[in-house]
């Protein structure tokens, strides 16, 4: 492929409808905004509750109009501490090391907080494996804490009570059940921290009759039981994805959403650095939907999920056949289960394209040692078996890192235990339902009819710190600590220990469901105090880690550093297992014919833990770029097929059971599969996940193999619509006029490595030089400027996260994403190119360029928005009147202006209480309404830099500072600081062979460079 | 015909004229006092504390108290504590120590009534100014001859931009001052 944005002709596409000129889409081309976007404000459209407050606040108004007459000078006052904390000082924020609870993947952290209540969650910097990094989820975990819809004190049936009442109440339940030799039943999530199973075994010995049952959702576990047939055991070692040269992912999103995806993704950004040179890995993504990692790789080849077996059986034979592997694999046992299957009938059969299957297994075998295939979660068991048999045979297995490995300290309970505690449960030999921050009515299979059952249960009790599914079946709700409320610990990988400490006393009347279960343990309720887990965790890492591990210091000195750090670093070396080759014997591929459905983990939701964050709802889904919905992904020809289009609903029945889901027509997906998201259609749940999108849980069953990929689906159209909203067909950055001009126009820039290798300046050759028809500025001194490398950039929208928590990024909701008023100051804009059926992506994120000529400048008829002079584009919100010209002639469409005040606006002030108000940073306006606001480039993070300059005494450098967007990207793809110092990191990007500006031409000058995307294909591959 | 102009212009035109005058005279004079912005601002305080008597007579340093003001944006009101390390000796046997006392024995808070206030439009930062040597008396007046303090300097944006577009007037005391920063940023973000 040649450079794509002139000669070769490719063009560029954002959706199908953009691909096939729908007369809709040009008229949204043509139109600077979105339909709707500018439409007049109606009154007669708020609801009433809307007008009874906007009376009161009349009133109010009225009132302090005559309160500040009597006294307009009052200034209000000043409330010192009584007794200042030595660590806090008013106006300077505090760092505190902990550890995230979002998922199961438990991240190091470090909390910012403000006058002792925390406003930012980012990695953990010293954290041996997070390395300052965490995902979308985690970013956006402290509205979690300031969620208003979060349970505040103890209920019993409908009624309030009282902890003391509801525990001794509790502990009589508990202490009859095992009078009675009934069951005590807790249901719980999988659990990672050893002083929470210590908890949980206290509590097993005070009540005998108790048996603890786990759970997870969208696991790893066939991964895990595939390792124990290979390996003996189910610890995964983590893989030095940075030394592999060939990727080979079959069903893996290993950068979105599975293993540790930001490792992962750190390890991968490391092999794609133009600035290390031009050694880059080559990622082949083998599968049927298109996932995050998919849009990345640099050959994709689509397939359904299902066939993966028999492909790994294809390819396996393929290198045995080309002895290209050493001998011991060449058996009997190996030859009878591959023999019969080849690569080039495979790629018949399914009509996949044999020439990416050739290169495929020649980069396979070249690479022996320095590749690495990684198998999806969805998979089921033998598709893992036969990947790491095939990295077993290529020497694969040399990156394998048995220093740090992927721990589990407890196995999901297996069907049938699961079926045996239903069973119980509809006897009545269970006695009590403990819940123990879990939400098994959600959660578990359709087919085990566990909320009916629960409901027989004479005693339920369900501990959870947000309203769920299953509170509704219960007797007793406890509410609990949000995580950042919590004490506790966690080991998931094994060379390190990480330590959680709370950084704000409980907000509601919660405690932590430790303490709870370690109060019922003790018999009574009065031993209960707000300290008690706090030093159980202490106690037990003095038992446990400080004993066992022979450390110098004292206790408390060993303490108190492993708070401070937030983690402990151990030995955790493992010594390789041996693979055990009888385990593939006898796999052999199951296919039926007909549509499959694939169901997959969200990529912001997590389990549905975070569907009540709104933040997490509005950003948009990194391949669809749809918001607060999920839905039934298809291809072209399979939508085609069942006579549907966008937005039509489908019902879809598998296994009996069945769900109606809207249709989003997806690019490059593998014809007659369904790919479906979870975490969705929620109900009980707070209001903002209220019966947002569809619950697809109900079509897990106990009884498939892998109940993730279910074949012979039965989907019809039902002649119903469902609008999705995307934001893929806003902000347009290309001319409807003609058609071609986004090639000339440049907004992407593409080549392959071979290209930039035979020619560094390859896409340089068409030098113009540009005149403005202003005087030039001149820009002495410090001028801030940012790169963002497109190919380091996986798209995973972490960067939209952490910039909407650390600049008040309002939630808009779905109504107002629909019309194009969504707020973020940051979007990740996704172009296809090449034909719908099997498109390239390329993908760009996209913020307020700062132009050195900022044409929204010329226009502001108040000055409210100019330049700064170091470079930046202000804007000043007190100046603005809301002409929104400025945004008219951005070509970026960068600019967001607040239609509403947001916070009022959203879901009926769903925003506006003393809660959720807490989670903004006081560093940065809290827009209201009629004003245009945009990227600063965190100008509060810049201050905050010149004043400890200024402190010390030295001059503001370009690395003082660091914008949210780069320190929350888990690739290191962002680099910012000061462009006019020729030794800087972002000046080397600015001048590098592959560095451009978008829409370069309008001579804007622009300060945020772009890196080409450089494809590693080699010309015949494509 | 003559007559009726002179008339209506006598009778009509000039009384409103001049009533429109005498109206924007008075309606400037009133809202352009220094007082509007401000100045001359004295509000009884919940103790009645002397800057004369600690800052002035005893030479107490404004640090020992507002310690906030190197390290950050906030000067700090004192808490009570630091109040305490004199006072839980010193004078405490006056009436408005024992009402300081009380407010440290109950952990209540002491309101305190703010004087000085810029809007929250404004992120100021002491720090940097004070570590570029500006005296605080340069904005605040000088406290040790305020037996009760009170506000003399204007705070308004005209206020900041006198002495960032100007401080080698304002600010006689630097040698070698630097223009402090004009653009938006510096203070609105």
């Amino acid at each position: 492929m040649a450079k794509s944005f002139d000669k070769s002709g490719t063009k560029f596409w954002k959706s199908l409808k953009d691909y096939y000129d729908d007369p809709e889409i040009l008229k949204k081309k043509a139109n600077e905004f979105n339909d709707g976007v500018t439409d007049d404000f109606d009154p007669g459209k708020l609801n009433g509750i809307s007008r009874r407050k906007f009376i009161a606040l009349l009133t109010a108004s009225a009132a302090f109009t005559a309160t500040s007459c009597t006294d307009y000078r009052d200034k209000g006052e000043i409330v010192p501490y009584n007794k200042r904390p030595e660590e806090i000082l008013p106006g300077k924020p505090n760092y505190y090391a902990s550890t995230c609870k979002g998922c199961e993947l438990e991240c190091g952290i470090l909390i910012k907080t403000r006058e002792g209540r925390p406003i930012k969650v980012d990695g953990n910097p010293e954290h041996p494996v997070s390395q300052g990094k965490i995902c979308a989820k985690g970013q956006a975990s402290i509205l979690n804490l300031y969620d208003p819809d979060r349970l505040t004190e103890p209920v019993k049936g409908s009624m309030a009570t009282t902890w003391k009442k509801a525990d001794s109440e509790i502990i009589k339940l508990l202490k009859s059940a095992v009078d009675e030799n009934g069951e005590i039943a807790i249901v719980s999530k999988i659990i990672n921290s050893p002083s929470t199973l210590k908890a949980i075994e206290e509590f097993k010995t005070a009540y005998p009759t108790a048996k603890v049952y786990f759970y997870e959702y969208f696991g790893d576990d066939f991964k895990r039981k595939a390792w124990e047939k290979c390996y003996g055991t189910s610890a995964l070692p983590s893989v030095k994805l940075n030394e592999a040269d060939v990727i080979l992912s079959l069903e893996s999103d290993f950068l979105g959403r599975e293993g540790n995806y930001i490792e992962n993704a750190r390890l991968y950004a490391e092999r794609k650095d133009i600035m290390k040179g031009t050694d880059f890995n080559k990622l082949y993504v083998v599968e049927g939907g298109m996932s995050l990692t998919g849009m990345n790789a640099d050959v994709r080849i689509r397939m359904k999920p299902e066939y993966q077996t028999e492909f790994l059986l294809s390819l396996i034979n393929e290198l045995v056949a080309g002895n290209h592997v050493p001998g011991a694999y060449r058996t009997g046992e190996i030859l009878n289960t591959v023999g019969g299957f080849t690569l080039s009938g495979f790629a018949q059969k399914y009509s996949v394209d044999e020439k990416k299957l050739t290169e495929l297994v020649k980069d396979l075998v070249d690479g022996k040692g320095k590749s690495i295939i990684l198998a999806g979660n969805t998979m089921p068991e033998e598709v893992h078996v036969l990947s790491n048999l095939l990295n077993e045979m290529l020497g694969n297995t040399a990156l394998y890192d048995y220093s740090s490995v992927h721990l589990k300290n407890t196995a999901p309970s297996s069907n049938e235990e699961m079926k045996q505690l239903v069973e119980k449960m509809s006897n009545g030999s269970v006695k009590v339902l403990i819940h123990f921050d879990s939400n098994p009515v959600y959660h578990l299979p359709k087919d085990l009819n566990y909320e009916e059952n629960a409901r027989k249960v004479p005693a339920v009790i369900t501990l959870s710190e947000a309203p769920n599914e299953t509170v509704s079946v219960s007797t007793y709700t406890l509410p609990l600590n949000n995580p950042l409320e919590s004490w506790g610990d966690s080991i998931v990988r094994s060379n390190v220990i990480t330590l959680q400490q709370p950084v704000i006393a409980p907000l509601f009347n919660t405690r932590e469901k430790e303490a709870v279960l370690l109060t019922w343990a003790s018999g009574d309720p009065e031993k209960y105090n707000f300290d008690i887990y706090h030093k159980f965790v202490q106690n037990n890492f003095k038992n446990g880690i400080y004993t066992k591990n022979k450390f110098a210091v004292d206790f408390d000195t060993f303490w108190y550093s492993a708070l401070h750090d937030g983690f402990v670093e151990v030995n955790g070396e493992q010594s390789p297992p041996n693979f055990n080759i009888s385990a593939v014997t006898g796999i052999s591929p199951s296919v039926k014919e007909g549509i499959s459905v694939h169901l997959q983990p969200n990529y912001y939701l997590g389990d549905g833990k975070f569907s009540n964050n709104g933040w997490l709802q509005e950003i948009p889904h990194p391949v669809t770029k749809v918001a607060w919905d999920n839905f039934a992904a298809m291809s072209l020809a399979t939508a085609e097929k069942l006579g549907v289009t966008f937005n039509d609903v489908v019902k879809v029945s598998v296994n009996g059971s069945e769900v109606e889901l809207p249709v989003m027509m997806q690019p490059g997906m593998a014809d007659d599969l369904i790919v479906v998201e979870g975490g969705y259609g929620r109900k009980n749940s707070g209001e903002v996940a209220q019966d947002v999108g569809f619950n697809i849980n109900t079509l897990i069953v106990t009884a498939t193999a892998s109940p993730f990929v279910l074949q012979a689906a039965n989907v019809s159209k039902t002649g119903k619509t469902y609008k999705l909203v995307s934001t893929q067909e806003h902000n347009f950055l290309v001319d409807p006029s003609l058609r071609e001009f986004h090639k000339i126009r440049k907004i992407i820039f593409e080549g392959t490595l071979e290209e930039y290798e035979k020619d560094p300046k390859f896409l340089k050759e068409e030098e113009k030089v540009l005149k403005g028809i202003t005087r030039e500025h001149e820009y002495p001194g410090l001028k801030w400027g940012m790169a963002i490398d497109l190919n380091k950039c996986i798209s995973c929208g972490i960067c939209v996260a952490s910039c909407n928590v650390e600049n008040n990024i309002p939630v808009v909701g779905k109504d107002q994403v629909e019309v194009g008023r969504e707020m973020q100051w940051m979007r990740i804009d996704r172009y296809y190119s090449g034909e719908p059926e099997d498109p390239q992506v390329s993908n760009q994120p996209m913020l307020c360029q700062h132009c050195d000529n900022a044409p929204c400048e010329n226009v502001c008829p108040v000055n409210a928005t100019n330049h700064s002079p170091d470079g930046i584009n202000q804007m000043v919100y007190n100046r603005c009147v809301g002409t929104r010209y400025c945004s008219n002639n951005c070509p970026y469409k960068v600019r967001r202006f607040n239609f509403f005040d947001f916070r009022d606006h959203f879901a009926d002030a769903y925003y506006q209480n003393d809660i959720t108000a807490l989670a903004h940073n006081p560093e940065v306006t809290v827009r209201s309404r009629g004003v245009m606001e945009k990227c600063t480039f965190c100008i509060q993070r810049i201050m905050e830099a010149r004043e400890d300059a200024i402190r010390e005494g030295r001059e503001l450098k370009g690395t003082d500072v660091q914008t949210a967007c780069q320190q929350a990207c888990p690739s290191n793809a962002i680099i910012f600081g000061d462009i006019n110092d020729p030794d800087s990191e972002v000046s080397k990007y600015r001048n590098h062979d592959i560095g451009y500006h978008v829409l370069e031409e309008l001579y804007v000058k622009p300060n945020i460079t772009y890196m080409a995307k450089l494809r590693n294909t080699r010309s015949e591959d494509v | 015909m003559n007559n009726k102009l002179l008339d209506y212009a006598l009778r009509v035109r000039l009384p409103i004229t001049l009533f429109v005058i005498a109206l924007a005279f008075t309606v400037t004079f009133y809202v352009s006092r220094a007082e509007r912005d401000g100045i001359g601002y004295q509000p009884d305080q919940p103790i009645k504390y002397s800057h004369k008597l600690h800052a002035g007579d005893l030479q107490i340093d404004c640090q020992y108290c507002h310690t906030g003001v190197t390290k950050g944006r906030h000067a700090l009101v004192p808490s009570v504590n630091i109040c305490m390390n004199c006072h839980t000796i010193a004078r405490k046997d006056k009436p408005e120590i024992i009402k300081l006392t009380e407010y440290y024995k109950s952990g209540k808070l002491l309101p305190w009534k703010r004087v000085h206030k810029v809007p929250d439009y404004v992120y100021f930062n002491h720090s940097v100014h004070v570590n570029y040597g500006i005296k605080c008396e340069t904005c605040h007046g000088d406290p040790r001859k305020m037996e009760k303090i009170e506000q003399v300097k204007n705070f308004n944006m005209t206020g900041c931009l006198n002495c960032h577009r100007n401080p080698e007037k304002q600010l006689p005391y630097l040698a070698d001052v630097k223009k402090g920063p004009e653009n938006c940023f510096a203070c609105h973000r």
